[in-house]
């Protein structure tokens, strides 16, 4: 009986082993030849954290450069502050929410109105209207100024034009003179991300070619050395990305003539094709009948399809006659899609001879979600791909993304840093950030 | 006209069963030398380890034991040095067996209760790879009547029909949150049943020697009508019908088993086993759910196992009349090729060791205490499916009591 007395302790005792863990044995964290003790973020409103349509808390805590500084902290990575909106006023700019579906499966989305951190709307004399946001007044690591074009940074009176910039400034509008070059390099850095340039093609794709022009890629190839110069010559290092193609995002994918076409053969069997206004070359535009070339904007309203429209010709259906085609600014045509994808083609040339030649990481986001259009991409469990709403990538706007599509372009940025400096900054738990939220 | 939008959302709730759901426990003496006894007659557990030789048992028998498992694995997600590490839950693997017939007889009656297979994994709601696994409960339960036959004095065969009740009770995240971010829950529970045989013959040409050899048939077992239960925000129900239901079938493979005892003096037992099981019969898994949509469709997901197999070695050291005191160990080879492990049991080869103890409480009371501890390394691997990416280490912790009872 005593040995089996003992025996029993032994078990016991074993037993009590199961505190000990299973542990696996990582990589002890190192930052390579990469500094990140201050890290900073130069780019728009992707890197501001912009996502629904708008800028707001939520968004800010879940951008791209937030979620790398959070990883970088094992590396040596400092502290990071954002110029975040007020919890009173977390919606920002307000944003877009989704309410729901119709019948048809189409989304419903509404905005959100309250708590905002408007200051006001200051008309600006031949510009327009410059909506004002609340001051933020702390340090700054998130630059992410949203709209800013790489064109824009040396322009001395953008501080007074962009709400967006303008509430980092301590001058209200219009008396800023400060251009954002200089603004983001007033305090030293040890590592910067740039994503700068998307805007300087995408402005004029997402008003159809009709409210923006893109940027001369010459200047755009000078503006970029003289910002990575800039940037680089206090002896930082950083990464750098491309833009993407702007055919790539849902905003121009979701709402296509195919079906649009398809819903209205439904009702009215005898329409052979929708009518839009196409650029022919350079500013001459003239109707022709769409095909799936051409790109139709998300925010179309498609109900104007086939409204009575008086012509000198007699009342024509919206859209469906050479007299009434869909309005130049809901449609990127044909050529200006292969415009857009030359510009966007020479940029990121630009940008990747730039890098290359400062020794820059270079995370290349055209090939990555150009790649992701076609093929999707699956990870943890998750398969995400370039679709509105059900691709779970891109946020409510179609042009930026959610919190998990953040969490995944932060995870190419630190890739792309770990192979070019040699540091080893931990892979953000992409399943950890969260999609679109349904009601 | 509406905007037209088709929503399609890409979800794969898909139950994966690997090699680790083997549970080799099905007998106190026998885990302590092991988990051998193909090849040996030692008590009433020969009906699961070889039904020819229950025909040798010198005794009737009844005898219960359990195994309480302790499955730690820790999951290192690639290019990160995050651990996440899977709760603690004790799962219960059991035996019971009968064995009786006339005294000397050349006949004898068995029936076995015991579970061949199982698996408790619990991640959590909150780790890494919560969309394709947080909980698993995967219990077999084998009902074995079992007849065993002498055919001389070196020869006997055995024989049983086996009915598996099989249940299981799966939960994994859906990536679809609701408005205050919470994510969506799939939950997979039902109960099958399956059918198969089991077969033995027992070689005892001297006293020094005895061979075992048994085939323990593939049981398919079939879940019917299992609840399918999403619980996803109120806009996206529509695509997610409940009630709902699924069926699906898994192959649970069949083992062949050689082994062999030596008995070197009257106080030395020991028992080497091999073990070949035919995981390649599992192929696919598939899922059938009884009310479709575009979000939810049937899955076909590949597994491509491989045949497996297992080295096993124990002996038993009889110290005195009332003590025996047994040790063991053994090398288990997965079946799970590269780019296939999945977190429901996370399988690699695999070592263990073991001992036992067992006492005699009294004239016809046995008592039997085992422990097995076992070591899956550390594998590397990139789901082919889920892309799921990162280290898996896991241990088993399993103590174990039996009693039998003999006349």
């Amino acid at each position: 009986m005593k040995t089996l007395k003992h025996f029993i302790y032994i078990i016991v005792g074993l037993v009590g082993l199961v505190a000990c863990k299973p542990e696996i044995n990582t990589p002890k964290p190192s930052h390579g030849t990469a500094n990140f003790s201050r890290f900073i973020a130069v780019g728009n409103s992707l890197t501001a954290g912009y996502a629904d349509g708008g800028l707001y808390l939520q968004g800010q805590l879940n951008s791209y450069p937030a979620i790398m500084a959070k990883q970088m902290l094992s590396v040596g990575g400092g502290t990071f502050t954002q110029p975040l909106f007020s919890t009173a006023q977390a919606n920002g700019s307000g944003y877009l929410q989704l309410t729901g579906f119709s019948s048809t499966g189409s989304p419903i989305t509404a905005p959100v109105t309250s708590n905002l951190a408007i200051r006001g709307i200051l008309p600006v004399p031949g510009f327009g209207n410059v909506t004002l946001y609340s001051k933020y007044s702390g340090d700054i690591n998130n630059y992410g100024v949203p709209g800013i074009k790489l064109l824009n940074i040396t322009y001395a009176p953008y501080g007074n034009l962009n709400g967006f910039y303008e509430r980092l400034l301590p001058g209200d509008s219009p008396t800023n003179t400060t251009p954002y070059l200089a603004f983001i390099t007033a305090k030293p850095f040890t590592f910067f991300s740039n994503w700068l340039g998307n805007n300087d093609a995408l402005a004029y794709a997402t008003s159809g070619g009709a409210g923006d022009v893109l940027t001369d890629p010459a200047t755009f190839a000078a503006l970029n050395t003289l910002l990575i110069n800039t940037l680089t010559q206090g002896g930082a290092k950083g990464v750098v990305a491309t833009i993407p193609d702007v055919t790539s995002i849902p905003y121009f994918n979701t709402v296509t003539e195919g079906a649009i076409l398809a819903g209205v053969q439904k009702a009215n069997p005898s329409v052979t094709g929708l009518y839009i206004n196409a650029l022919v070359s350079g500013t001459n535009y003239a109707p022709r009948v769409a095909t799936p070339a051409d790109l139709i904007v998300l925010t179309f309203p498609t109900s104007k399809i086939g409204q009575p429209v008086s012509t000198p010709y007699g009342t024509l259906p919206y859209g469906l006659t050479p007299y009434t085609p869909i309005d130049n600014q809901y449609v990127l045509d044909a050529n200006e899609v292969t415009l857009t994808e030359n510009a966007v083609t020479a940029f990121n040339s630009s940008i990747t001879s730039t890098a290359n030649a400062k020794g820059l990481a270079v995370f290349d986001a055209y090939t990555f979600l150009k790649n992701i259009k076609s093929n999707g991409l699956v990870t943890n469990g998750i398969s995400l791909n370039s679709n509105y709403i059900s691709g779970g990538l891109f946020s409510l706007d179609g042009v930026h993304l959610t919190p998990r599509g953040y969490a995944i372009v932060a995870n190419e940025f630190i890739k792309a840093i770990n192979s070019k400096y040699g540091s080893n900054i931990p892979l953000a738990d992409v399943a950890a950030y969260g999609g679109i939220k349904f009601p | 006209m509406k905007k037209i939008l088709l929503l399609v959302l890409a979800l794969i709730p898909v139950l994966t069963f690997a090699q680790g759901f083997q549970v080799n426990l099905e007998g106190q003496k026998q885990i302590g030398m092991g988990h051998t006894g193909t090849g040996l007659v030692q008590d009433g557990a020969s009906v699961f380890f070889n039904p020819g030789a229950v025909v040798l048992l010198p005794e009737n028998y009844i005898q219960a034991g359990i195994s309480p498992l302790l499955f730690k694995s820790d999951f290192n997600p690639s290019g990160t040095n995050a651990q996440y590490q899977s709760l603690n839950k004790v799962a219960t693997p059991f035996n019971f067996y009968a064995v009786w017939g006339p005294k000397s007889s050349w006949w004898k009656l068995g029936l076995g209760v015991y579970t061949p297979f199982g698996g408790l994994t619990d991640w959590g709601k909150s780790w890494q790879g919560k969309y394709v696994l947080e909980s698993l409960d995967l219990k077999a339960i084998y009902f074995q009547p079992t007849l065993s036959i002498k055919i001389n004095k070196v020869l006997s065969i055995g024989g049983g029909f086996v009915y598996n009740r099989g249940s299981v009770d799966l939960t994994q995240a859906i990536p679809l949150g609701n408005s205050s971010g919470q994510d969506g829950q799939a939950e997979l529970k039902g109960t099958g049943k399956g059918y198969g045989w089991n077969a033995g013959l027992f070689i005892k040409p001297s006293s020094k020697i005895s061979i075992g050899l048994t085939h323990r048939s593939k049981v398919s077992t079939t879940i019917n009508n299992g609840d399918a239960i999403f619980t996803v925000p109120a806009s996206v129900q529509g695509g997610f019908p409940q009630p709902n239901t699924f069926t699906a079938t898994i192959p649970l493979p069949a083992t062949n088993s050689l082994g062999i005892g030596l008995y070197p003096t009257d106080k030395w037992t020991v028992a080497l086993d091999v073990n070949l099981i035919n995981w390649n019969v599992y192929k696919v898994l598939a899922f059938d759910y009884k009310t479709n949509t575009s979000s939810l469709q049937d899955t076909y997901s590949q597994r491509n196992y491989k045949n497996a197999v297992t080295l096993r070695a124990g002996a038993q050291y009889k110290a005195n009349t009332k003590t025996a005191l047994r040790f063991g160990g053994g090398y288990a080879s997965t079946a799970v090729q590269d780019g296939y492990v999945t977190p429901e049991a996370p399988d690699a080869n695999r070592v263990y060791v073991t001992a036992g103890l067992g006492y005699k409480l009294a004239k016809g009371l046995d008592v039997d205490v085992s422990f097995e501890y076992e070591h899956l390394m550390s594998r590397t691997q990139t789901n082919i499916q889920s892309q799921l990416s990162g280290t898996f280490k896991t241990n088993v912790y399993i103590p174990g009591i039996s009693l039998a009872y003999h006349w």
